[in-house]
């Protein structure tokens, strides 16, 4: 059976991903990649060389999928991107229970808001369901993607 | 009409400036505006020759275990490029979770107005497991007697609220570097966090400093 999602409720879920994700890739795009290295290195999940790049570009990620979210360009593909995010995320604070690493910041906001490991996992799982909604959502009113299209259509809007 | 005029293509370009630009514009918002920095410290809180082609800024709180961890890297890179690296110390305490750090990083900047900082430094490293507690005034006063200072002046020195002046413009120029945690070290300019940059990272970009 194919759930409908009111447009209303995927706009709003696609501008609270995208607002999260905005914030917290610009929080540390704007700072030091090496401060964010840190916190990526103590996850132990990427090889050592691999870290540094990691911070440098995931933040970029975050805003401009966030971006794509909000303004609704290739919302398909950027809530799947969203998602695919937030699923990475929860596998690495999973991963990081299972060591028993204590994490000094989760790293999800910069230095700004610092989340305890539970607080991040119920976090990130809210997120991803929202990413659910958002995916569902499209093709969508108010969109970039509807303006690409010459217009919104409803639901069989964009298909060929 | 302009938008029948515009193809799929020409929207979906501008639709992606768009998104790239508003990324940009987030970016430009949350690093603000360029504040100013500077890697300059007192003399006595600095080691090696002043024409030094290498210069390492250094962003330590005394009471940060990771700070004392980088202290062995740090010395080897010392004895490794002596006379040609020039060390410059700048307090940084973390004082949200270091509830000494400022009081031994003012004690300390007391001992470098003797011309004592670095003996103090590093009986504060050494020993950093002992003087973070209700001994605290116990173990300064050790230290401050192991570097031989006078006691009576430094113990006025660290009443004198220019020397915690002192610790706070230097913390203020860490934050305008944007500095988080510690230690952080610039090296020539580029920024090396935690000991593990440091040394990993920190002696090859050295050797290529020395030999531009």
């Amino acid at each position: 059976m194919s759930v409908k999602i009111s447009p209303s409720a995927g706009l709003a879920a696609r501008v609270i991903v995208g607002a999260v994700l905005v914030y917290a890739g610009a929080t540390k795009a704007a700072g030091p990649a090496e401060e964010f290295a840190i916190v990526i290195g103590s996850y132990d999940l990427l090889p050592r060389d691999m870290v540094l790049t990691a911070a440098t570009f995931l933040p970029w990620v975050e805003i401009l999928v966030g971006w794509s979210l909000i303004l609704g360009l290739r919302l398909k593909v950027a809530a799947a991107a969203a998602g695919s995010l937030f699923a990475a995320f929860l596998f690495a604070l999973l991963t990081v229970k299972a060591k028993g690493i204590e994490l000094p910041n989760c790293g999800c906001f910069g230095d700004g808001v610092h989340l305890t490991l539970t607080q991040g996992l119920v976090f990130d799982s809210a997120l991803a369901a929202l990413c659910w909604l958002a995916w569902k959502s499209a093709p969508a009113p108010l969109s970039l993607d509807s303006w690409t299209e010459g217009g919104y259509t409803g639901r069989d809007h964009g298909k060929r | 009409m302009m938008d029948s005029a515009m193809d799929r293509m020409t929207r979906l370009a501008v639709s992606a400036a768009l998104v790239l630009a508003a990324g940009a514009g987030s970016f430009l918002v949350a690093r603000g505006g360029v504040k100013p920095y500077s890697p300059a410290a007192p003399g006595y809180r600095a080691l090696g020759p002043a024409d030094a082609k290498v210069t390492i800024v250094e962003f330590s709180d005394f009471e940060c275990p990771a700070c004392r961890v980088a202290e062995p890297p740090m010395r080897g890179i010392l004895k490794l490029f002596d006379g040609k690296v020039r060390l410059v110390f700048k307090h940084f305490p973390l004082e949200r979770m270091h509830h000494h750090a400022r009081a031994a990083a003012i004690a300390s900047e007391c001992a470098g107005r003797q011309g004592r900082f670095w003996e103090f430094h590093h009986d504060l490293y050494d020993h950093q497991s002992e003087w973070p507690s209700e001994k605290f005034e116990e173990r300064m006063a050790a230290y401050a007697k192991n570097a031989k200072l006078d006691e009576a002046a430094w113990k006025a020195c660290r009443a004198d609220p220019a020397v915690d002046a002192a610790v706070s413009a230097d913390v203020k120029d860490g934050e305008n570097a944007w500095v988080g945690s510690t230690p952080t070290f610039f090296i020539n300019g580029k920024r090396f966090v935690g000991a593990m940059q440091l040394s990993e990272r920190g002696t090859p970009w050295i050797e290529k400093e020395l030999k531009k």
